[in-house]
Order: C-alpha cells, then structure tokens, then sequence
C-alpha cells in the first residue's frame, strides 16, 4: 500500500498527512537550509574539542551554560525571525485568489486546514532546533559530558518560544491578506509598545515642564516579547575557586570551577507559551471568519481597516511630526521645548501623509482623495488638540509632585551629588524637597520664558550674579511607579536672598547641614565606602584610594563638615576657583530593597580643611606645592605664559634677519643685542 | 441536486450576489451565463465552499456546502484560473489530490493518461495553458466526483481537445449520474452540452428553464410583407428586428405558431420560423435587462 492510500482522511479529521506532508516537501529549502546553518555549530564546537584532544572540555554544566546562554540571549532573536519566514510559508496560500480557490475547494475544513498548517509550521520551526540539539547531545555523550536537566531545560525553552513566536506569526497571517504586509505587520506588533514608549516619551518629554531627556520608560516592555526575553531571562553561573598544587615545582594554581548554572526568569517563556496558546484561538477564530476574497488586501479583517488607518496615522504624527519638526523649525525654537504651533503644523502634515498613504494601502488604489476631508479633519483636529493638551498640561503632569505618605524613596541629583531620602527618616528633607519642587512648579512659565535668553545672558554675565544649574527628582512612589523630573534651572543671587524663591529654597537645601552629612552618608549604615581617586590638576597625577584610604578620606571630610570648616557649595561659581585644584572622589555600594546600586560624591576640598588635607598628606597624596587653589595656578599659569612670550620676544629680537629676492639679499640686518 | 436560493454576497458594499436563487437537477448539465460581471464566478465559488454567502442557503444534496468536507469530498470543481504548486509535476498533484478525495480512481487515472497524453513527470508551470487545463480536467475527473463544477472550462484547449474533454464529461453524466453545472461565454459551445440554462445579470439568475423550454419561448422569424409595407406594423409585440432588403427578421417572445397567427393578419408574403441559438436568446433576454443589445455576432 503506497503513502496516498494511508493517508485518506476522515470528514471529521484535524489534521490531514497530505497536507501535512506536500508542505514539508515544498518548503524544505527553508528548514533544510536553517538546519544545515544550525548544524554547523556543534560542528564546529567538535572540531575544537578534537583538536583539544577532549582536554579542557569542562564539566557538563559548560554544555548546559553553553545552551542557556543559546536560550537566553539567542532564541528570541532567531525565533522571531524564523517564525515569520515559517509562517510566510505555510499561510502563503492565503494571500493568492488562485491557491486560496484550490485549498478552500478541498474536502477539508478550516480547522483541519488550521491545524495541519499550524504542525507544518512548528514542524518546519523545530527541526533545525532538533537537528543542532541532536548534535549537540551527541557531543555531549561521546565527551561523557551529558547534563540531562539543563537539556530537559533547554528544550522546554525552545517548544515555548518556537510556539509563542508561531503562533504570534500565525495570528498576524490571519489579520493581512498580503504576503509582503505579513512581515511588517508582525515586527512593527513585536516592537510597537516600546516604539510608543519611546515616541510618546520623546514628544511628551519635549513638550511637559520637566519632563525634558525623559526618556524611555520601558513599563511596556512585556507586550514585546523579544524585547522582555532579551532583558529579563539571564544565565547566572556559580563558580568555586580550586587550589591545585604541580608535584613538579610544588606551586599553587587557583582555577575557577563551575558548580552550578541556572536560568534566571526562566518562566516567562512558560508565560509567553499561555499567551501563544491565546494568540493561536484567536487566529483560529479569525480564520473561521476569514473571507477568503480578502486575499490581497493589506488588512483582511474588515473592523481593523480604521485600527490600521489610524494607528499609521498615530505613529506618523509621533514619528513623522517630529521629524518634520527637527527638519524646519527646531533652529527657531524658543526654549528647550517645542513650540506649540510650528509642531501642529508639522503633526499635521506628517499625519496626512500618514491618512493617506493608509488608505491607499487598504483601498490597493491611488484613488482615495475624494470624500476624505472628514478623516483628514479628524486627524487635524487630533493633532491641535494633542498639541493643546501637552502644550498647556491639562493633565497637570508637570503640577505634580506627590505627597510623603505615597513616597517610598527619593532621589536628588543637584550640584554634582546624588542624594537618597528615605520616608520616615528624612522626612523634613523631604518636604524641603517638595516644596523646592513646588516653587520651581509655580515658577515655571518664568523658567521657560528665560530658559533661552539666559544662557545667552550668563554667557555674557561678568558680574557673576547669575547662572544655571541642573538638577534631577525621583520620586519611587509605593504604588511601584516613578515621578521623574529634570530641569536646568536660572539662578540669582537677588533671588538667592529671597525667601520662598526656588533658588533660595535650594540653596538653603543643598547647603544644610544634614543635606551634607546626608552626602557623606555619615551614620548610613546602607553605604560602604568601596573606592575612590584622586586627581591633582597641577602635576596631573592620578590616584586610585582603595577602600581603607577611601574610608580614612571620609572620615576626615565627616570631621571638616561637623567642625563648619567645608564650606558651601557656590552656585555662581560652578568651577570652584576658591577650592584646591585637585578632584577627590569617594564611590560607594549601597543594598536597599531595589538590590544593590552605586553611587559617588565628589569632595571639593577648600582651605581650611585641615583634617581632610591632613589625612591626604599622611597618606602621601599630596603635598604643600599641590596645595594651590585654582584660581591661584590659574594667575601662576598666566604668569608663566607671560613670562615666556616676553623671553620669546627678546630672542626675535636679537636675531638676525634677511630681506631678498632670487638675485641675493636686498638688505642684511641685526637688531636688538 | 444543487439548489441555491436567495443568496447575497457583498464585497465592500457591491451586491455580487444580489438574491441569486438556481436550481439544478441531479444528472443535468446546467449551463449557467451571463454577462461579465453578473456574478457567475462567485455563485461558483460559493458552490465549492470557497465563499461563504452573507445571507441565502447554498445546498447541493440537500446539505450546505460551507465548512462541509464530507460533501466537499464529492465535488469536483475546476476555476477559470487553475492553481497548482509551482514546482509539482502531474503526478505530485495526483499525489496531492488522491490524499484529500477518497474515491479517487487511479484506475481512471491510468486511464486518461492516454487520453490527455501529458508526460506527468513534467512540472505543469512549464505545460502550455492549454494543457494545464487538460491536467485540471485529468485530475478532476479521476477524482470520480458526483458534482462537478466547471467555471469557463474549455478556454485555451484546442477544438479537438474541447470535443475530447465534453465526451468524457458527458460520459460521466450518463454513466455515473454526475451532476455538472457549468459557467461560460461560449454560448454555442453550451448548446450543444447542456440541457439547462440559467441566464444571470446583476447577480441575479434573471431565468432558468431547460434548453427546450426556452427555444419554445423564443421565435425567430423571416417575414417578406406585401409591397408597399416596408416596416414592421407596429402591433406586432416584437423583441427585435432587422432588415435585409425585403426580408424582415423578428424576435418575438412567443411561441411559433403563436407568432405565425399573429402575422397571418398582416398577409405576408412568407413566414418562416428559424431555431433561436441560446446566444440569441442570450442576448434578447437581457435585453430586457437594460443590457445593451446589439445587432452583432458575439
């Protein structure tokens, strides 16, 4: 009996052989060719152990870190790249009159379609995994080198992420009817809620007080998955440290062992399998409704038509708006933010373009114009009303600052140090923030009226009654969201002396006495010094302070601070002119229930910081020569230049000189002498 | 039996199918015309389960086509535009067809390999389109189905091969009782296979009666009035008429000896009545259709 005769199905059968099989047989290029590529791998890591002669192969945890690293940091790239390849295959006959014509005529239903396509697919997606992997496990085996739970581990890995990304694409074959909107489709999907991040980050952040350099705030990073894999699932490996001695020479070698490999996060491909498994009903629903005459069209689904019209509308405005922007008006911006009007207008135009291009694409016609203006009126009035809200904050975004009671942690970055408040023990420092924080609320429209002409008018200021400064708040809220704000803030001095002035209330912060043992994380027992360096700007060298001198130059800061003898930080003099000429820096590990984070303060050391300078001299860092403030090298360096363009004048002046031509000197003349 | 009753498909608005309703009986050869655009491919496509109507029924053997394998496992159909994989030959889609139809007869098969003689180790994209039409035919019918539907089915084969390909489908009609509806153009072609006519327009079938039936409707006449009587009287309920020199000739929708009573009033000189081609009656039933008839030989 030959295959056509086992293979005859059933009416009520899911899955029909035949088709099964004419799929594999006609897209083997494919999954031959990923396989054969994937081959070459264990391939070649077999070469490297046979001509190692099997030495240094390590142990089988080596195999199985070799696999999660694969797992982690490679699949999810390779899949979703394959799946898309995969999908464009087996769903191909759906984008053509003519093969949707013949596959819908045969005696099978769409759910015996869908599933026979589907196995082909994960079939077609898994062989070039179990090809690699058989290698691999022979490998493994001949080497005695076989770990069965870190195999059992990666194969779970590569059923769920082969499924998710399949099925994902199998989804998307179901929403477009066209074989090259396929693949834009599922990457723009994939990476949609982070481009939105981003683009509504960027244009917020350009348009809201002190949201300015936002940034990327990666909350949706889960609804792209490559993205969340690549970030979230890690290969963290354990060694041991093993002391061998050589009975030749009786020498000591330490050597790292690995003890233990382990995939970090791993069950979230167990989530992105359920949601697969979602992403495949839903397909299945779609395909039970599919027209089949929806074969060509971009979107087959007909209530995604305005999804798709106005979503290309929504990332054109973003996108293109602000491309615009940057092309034509950014050299006339007013200030650090956009201007409202200029960008409606740019929004505008990018949207249209975006209207239109959408409704050519679903129309298959460059015909579209006619009867359009109601949508080109909706996206109008969108754009001006976008640019209404951001532009005047009708959201409050940029009035907020959130009360004590919903804060679970603080940081503060203003005149060059990081500062971490904590609720419940910093208290009055945190409402000495707050109210900073509102006042410089309150004084906003000032700020981004001079915000411009300021940075012309400090350059010019020789008074030195003026200048900017920047400073950055982080509010970790108990709700476990973030309230970032940044801004480059005017200062003056007459504003310094005025109470209530977020310049006053700033300075009155920054230069407290608890803000600055708060700097010094005196008494904190979550900071340990760990390092730091110092660098002497008059000789140039350069020292690394391990952490007992680090701690020792700590000590001494902590004691010039309680005795009043650091000093203020001067906001109009940013350079320190008065300081010594040198940079000390101490870094320090912190633990809080974030993990563990880094931070540094930089010490400005004036004179009068007799403990701090004393505690450098005795560990031979410093000098009485490097002793120098900068404003004194500053009139010392002056000096010297002077002094040599004066002996450089003197010896031009005593040399000689000769005016000629080709014929011999005209003139021969010394002078000076 | 195929019965299609009040069927609508919309595209985007467009009635392609505007309340069709055709009735074919099992064993017939039903020949379903009409101009471009009437909606003779879609009624097709719905009969083979490829569309699915937005309101009406579509039955064949009293069961609905849509989503129905086991029904669909006794159709045969071949599209105006045949697909086939583009790298098999003609034995990789016997292959393929033999793996979805049951009755699938490689007796038959072997058979009409001679018939058609294709060499079925070539792949069919490199055949002429004549043919890969003779393929679909071969696979088809090899498929030993008890519907078959046939949309524009001889365009491309020679007049020999069209004659071939008729006589085995006629063959099946009488030996094995198969059910054949058929959309064409050629409407003389038509003539000479099918037994009934459904006529469509507009996505309606505007009628469908047997072949017999419709010639009874229709006459065609050669009248030579007496001298002196150059136009047609205008009592006379004529649907179309022409003239070459003395001799008029009418369309009337009537029956022949009704006609020739009628004119008896007016003394002509001769009456003949002549047979109506179906293309004739093709286009004088649309005509009242508001579709444009003209004086021409399509």
């Amino acid at each position: 009996m030959n295959w056509e005769v086992r293979t005859m199905q059933s009416k009520t059968s899911f899955f029909n052989r035949t088709l099964f099989r004419k799929n594999l047989t006609r897209f083997w290029p494919l999954w031959g060719g990923a396989a054969f590529i994937g081959c070459l791998f264990p391939l070649a890591l077999l070469l490297q152990l046979v001509r190692r002669g099997g030495h240094q192969v390590g142990s089988p945890l080596s195999f199985t870190e070799l696999y999660y690293n694969v797992v982690a940091y490679g699949l999810p790239i390779l899949s979703l790249l394959y799946a898309i390849l995969c999908a464009m295959l087996v769903w191909s006959y759906l984008y053509n009159t003519r093969s949707v014509g013949l596959i819908h005529t045969l005696p099978i239903t769409r759910t015996g379609l869908f599933v026979t396509n589907f196995l082909s697919g994960m079939a077609m997606m898994l062989i070039p995994y179990a090809a690699t992997g058989l290698l691999c496990v022979l490998i493994s085996l001949a080497y005695g080198r076989f770990d069965p739970v870190g195999l059992l581990v990666t194969i779970l890995g590569v059923l769920g992420e082969s499924f998710f990304y399949f099925a994902s694409a199998t989804l998307v074959a179901f929403m477009v009817g066209n074989i090259f909107a396929l693949p834009a489709v599922y990457f723009l999907l994939h990476f949609l809620a982070p481009l939105l991040d981003w683009l509504l980050s960027q244009f917020a952040g350009n348009f809201i007080f002190g949201l300015n350099n936002y940034g990327y705030s990666g909350v949706v990073d889960f609804l792209s998955p490559t993205v969340y894999l690549m970030e979230r699932v890690n290969v963290n490996c354990s060694y041991e440290s093993v002391i061998t001695q050589t009975n030749l020479t009786g020498s000591y070698s330490e050597t790292n062992r690995l003890i233990s490999v382990d995939l970090e996060n791993f069950w979230l491909i167990g989530v992105y399998t359920l949601v697969g498994m979602v992403l495949l009903a839903l397909a299945h629903v779609l395909y039970a409704r599919r027209r089949s005459e929806s074969a060509g069209d971009v979107v087959a689904v007909g209530w995604m038509k305005p999804v798709f019209r106005y979503g290309v509308v929504i990332l054109m405005v973003l996108l293109g708006g602000q491309a615009l922007y940057a092309l034509f008006w950014s050299s006339f911006q007013n200030g650090q933010y956009y201007d409202a009007l200029p960008m409606a207008v740019c929004m505008l135009v990018a949207g249209a373009i975006g209207y239109y291009a959408a409704s050519m694409l679903l129309a298959k016609s460059l015909r579209v114009f006619r009867g359009s203006w109601k949508g080109l009126l909706l996206v109008a009035v969108g754009c001006v009303a976008l640019c209404c809200v951001l532009r005047f904050d009708l959201p409050g975004i940029s009035r907020r600052v959130p009360e004590i009671s919903r804060v679970e942690k603080v940081e503060f970055y203003a005149a060059d140090n990081h500062y971490t408040l904590y609720p419940g023990e910093d208290d009055a420092l945190i409402e000495e923030l707050r109210a900073l924080h509102k006042a410089i609320v309150e004084d906003q429209e000032y700020i981004r009226d001079y915000q411009d002409d300021w940075m012309e008018a400090v350059y010019n200021d020789d008074t030195g009654t003026m200048t900017t400064t920047y400073i950055r708040l982080t509010y970790y809220l108990s709700n476990g969201l973030e309230v970032r704000r940044v801004y480059n803030l005017p200062l003056t001095k007459y504003r310094m002396g005025r109470d209530g002035a977020y310049d006053n209330l700033l300075d009155k912060l920054v230069n407290s006495e608890t803000m600055k043992a708060k700097r010094l994380h005196a008494g904190d027992s979550r900071y340990t010094v760990n390092t730091g360096n110092l660098y002497l700007e008059g000789s140039g060298d350069y020292f690394d302070l391990n952490s007992r001198e680090a701690a020792a130059v700590l000590d001494a800061v902590a004691r010039d601070a309680f005795a009043g003898t650091w000093g203020d930080y001067d906001w109009f003099d940013q350079n320190q002119n008065s300081a010594y000429a040198l940079n000390l820096e101490l870094n320090f590990a912190y633990e809080d229930e974030w993990g563990t984070g880094y931070d540094w303060i930089e010490i400005i050391v004036r004179p009068g910081m007799v403990n701090t300078v004393a505690c450098l001299k005795d560990m031979g860092l410093v000098t009485d020569q490097d002793l120098v403030t900068r404003e004194e090298m500053e009139k010392d360096y002056q000096f010297d230049e002077n002094q040599e363009f004066q002996e450089k004048l003197a010896q031009e002046a005593a040399s000689i000189g000769v005016i000629g031509g080709a014929d011999g000197p005209t003139e021969i003349f010394v002078t000076g002498g | 039996m195929i019965v299609v009753k009040d069927a609508v498909k919309k595209f985007d608005g467009f009635a392609a199918l505007d309340g069709a309703s055709l009735s074919v009986p099992t064993g017939s050869v039903y020949g379903l015309v009409g101009p471009n655009g009437a909606g003779k491919s879609t009624i097709i496509r719905h009969l083979t389960g490829i569309c699915r109507q937005d309101e009406g029924t579509v039955r064949i053997g009293g069961e609905d086509v849509w989503e129905n394998a086991g029904l669909k496992a006794k159709i045969a159909a071949i599209p105006d535009d045949w697909y086939y994989f583009m790298q098999s030959t003609v034995r990789d889609m016997m292959r393929f067809y033999r793996g979805f139809y049951p009755s699938f007869s490689m007796e038959r098969y072997e058979k009409m390999k001679e018939i058609f003689n294709i060499d079925e180790k070539r792949t069919i994209r490199r055949l002429s389109k004549g043919m890969q039409k003779q393929v679909a035919f071969w696979l088809a019918l090899s498929c030993m189905p008890d519907y078959l539907i046939l949309d524009e089915p001889v365009d491309g084969l020679d007049p020999v091969m069209r004659r071939q390909v008729w006589s085995l489908v006629l063959g099946d009609v009488a030996q094995r009782g198969t059910t054949v509806l058929v959309s064409s153009h050629n409407l003389r072609e038509l003539e000479d296979v099918c037994d009934h006519v459904g006529i469509m327009d507009h996505g309606k079938v505007l009628l469908e009666r047997s072949l017999a039936q419709l010639q009874d409707n229709m006459v065609k006449l050669q009248v030579v009035f007496q001298d002196g009587v150059t136009e047609v009287p205008p009592g006379l309920p004529v649907l179309h008429a022409s003239r070459v020199g003395r001799i008029h000739t009418l369309i009337m929708r009537m029956s022949a000896d009704e006609a020739t009573a009628r004119l008896a009033a007016y003394n002509p000189m001769l009456v003949d009545a002549v047979p109506l081609t179906l293309e004739e009656i093709f286009i004088y039933e649309l005509g009242g259709a508001d579709y444009a008839v003209k004086d021409i030989v399509l």
